[in-house]
């Protein structure tokens, strides 16, 4: 119970931060549909495509809106050695973790709201009702992302020029989740069902669920290198 | 709270910080931790607040090692860097309301505003950190850990840019905890200023503890040792 209210303490202030500086949803908002304007210039995504080319453009937009955020994740902390005093208090450090996650996770979804509709309605795409399952499985993605992200973004805290290399850190790695989540995409937009992408699905959750637990046990060592 | 450092050493790379450091403070103790640039002094209050992993040696507090303590433990341990570890876009009472949360004390919206009154911020409260002088910013810190009341208080620098009145408020402040039985360590070169608030005296120099000693009076050990860190031809008293 506690540990659940310390992560709650520390998503309200990162909210309420947030709410103030307006800054990391601002700038994801106007990226994402930025991006989306020119896959619209770029390609002509004709509705045979659509299953081949939509889950890679969408991902390809989350990836780099998602980036962003993460970028900004620690701000709030790095001003006025905030993390040493994050890191001075009797907090579990794996309830910053899991509070620094929810809180991406929360931005990533609120851009996703509005990408994914906006994609279908750029490319005048008519298949609107897999668009929830769709969703669902966006939201698997973005818990993977939003995890490894939160690790290497913690891990490059105090890296020179760490807006670039976590990117190049973070990418390979997010190879399993962005296969597993654009393959089981693709299923739905062919088949309206998963069919033959289940064993993609498992190792999207496999993703989710070892490296949240691994975050969480790692966190401390991470966050105090 | 009985602190007790045993044979601490801190080496970052090939560099030696910290050498081999023991000190055992008993409650109520209220030490000044002097030293040239350089010396370790700041390292020593970062282990010591557990921010930073020791190479060598153990830290004690009451008895249990401070690196295989619960989380828990550090509640007791604070570390007051003038007008630093506050969230600038967020107010003076959502700053102390935070930071009670996290350390788990439970603390009315009186008490807060009752802190907030003795440092002289209570018209200010809800005012952002960031739109605060850097004057008042070291008071909300003082404001911080008088509401949060640990056993035992690191300050590095605590005088920062306070001005006379703030001055005696930090003062004030520390001399009430000597007689609560906490233990206080402070860094700084207002020499004159902590002796007075001192009860033991503890230079470092290159790493190494050259001096601990009881405050006396007069102190004519502390004055050799110290001696050495001054300009030529002035005293610690000037």
């Amino acid at each position: 119970m506690d540990f659940l209210n310390q992560i709650s303490l520390l998503l309200k202030k990162d909210l309420l931060l947030e709410l103030r500086r307006r800054e990391s949803l601002l700038l994801m908002f106007f990226f994402g549909t930025l991006l989306l304007f020119v896959f619209h210039f770029s390609f002509d995504l004709v509705p045979e495509r659509v299953a081949e080319m939509a889950p890679g453009l969408l991902w390809l937009a989350f990836l780099f809106t998602g980036t962003l955020g993460l970028a900004q994740l620690f701000e709030g902390e790095r001003g006025n050695h905030c993390l040493d005093a994050l890191l001075l208090s009797p907090m579990d450090r794996g309830a910053l973790f899991l509070a620094k996650t929810g809180f991406n996770f929360i931005l990533m979804v609120l851009v996703e709201i509005v990408v994914i509709p906006l994609f279908w309605i750029l490319f005048n795409l008519s298949s609107w009702d897999v668009v929830p399952y769709l969703f669902v499985i966006t939201l698997l993605g973005t818990i993977g992302f939003c995890v490894l992200g939160t690790l290497l973004s913690a891990v490059t805290l105090k890296a020179r020029a760490r807006e670039l290399l976590l990117p190049l850190v973070l990418f390979p790695l997010m190879i399993p989740v962005i296969l597993a989540t654009i393959r089981c995409m693709e299923a739905i937009l062919r088949a309206g069902e998963l069919g033959d992408a289940v064993p993609w699905l498992r190792l999207l959750v496999g993703f989710d669920v070892i490296f949240l637990t691994t975050g969480v046990l790692i966190f401390d060592r991470v966050i105090e290198g | 709270m009985h602190l007790t450092v045993r044979h601490l050493a801190k080496a970052y790379g090939l560099l030696w910080a910290l050498k081999d450091v023991s000190l055992d403070l008993p409650p109520g103790e209220v030490v000044a931790l002097l030293g040239p640039n350089g010396a370790g002094k700041t390292t020593l209050l970062k282990l010591l607040a557990g921010m930073i992993s020791p190479t060598g040696g153990e830290i004690l507090l009451d008895g249990s090692n401070l690196s295989q303590s619960p989380n828990e433990r550090r509640s007791a341990i604070g570390f007051l860097a003038p007008g630093e570890h506050l969230y600038e876009n967020l107010t003076a009472r959502e700053n102390l309301t935070f930071f009670a949360s996290l350390y788990k004390k439970r603390r009315s919206p009186g008490q807060v505003d009752a802190v907030l009154d003795e440092v002289g911020l209570q018209q200010r409260s809800k005012e952002y950190a960031a739109a605060l002088s850097n004057g008042m910013k070291c008071r909300l810190s003082i404001a911080k850990w008088k509401l949060l009341e640990p056993e035992l208080l690191l300050l590095d620098e605590p005088y920062g840019v306070l001005d006379g009145s703030g001055v005696d408020l930090l003062e004030s402040f520390l001399k009430d905890r000597g007689t609560q039985g906490s233990v206080t360590i402070m860094a700084s070169h207002h020499v004159a200023r902590v002796l007075s608030l001192c009860t033991r005296a503890v230079i470092l120099h290159q790493g190494k503890l050259t001096f601990d000693e009881a405050r006396q009076q007069p102190w004519d050990s502390f004055t050799r040792a110290y001696g050495e860190f001054l300009p030529h031809g002035e005293s610690w008293t000037s």
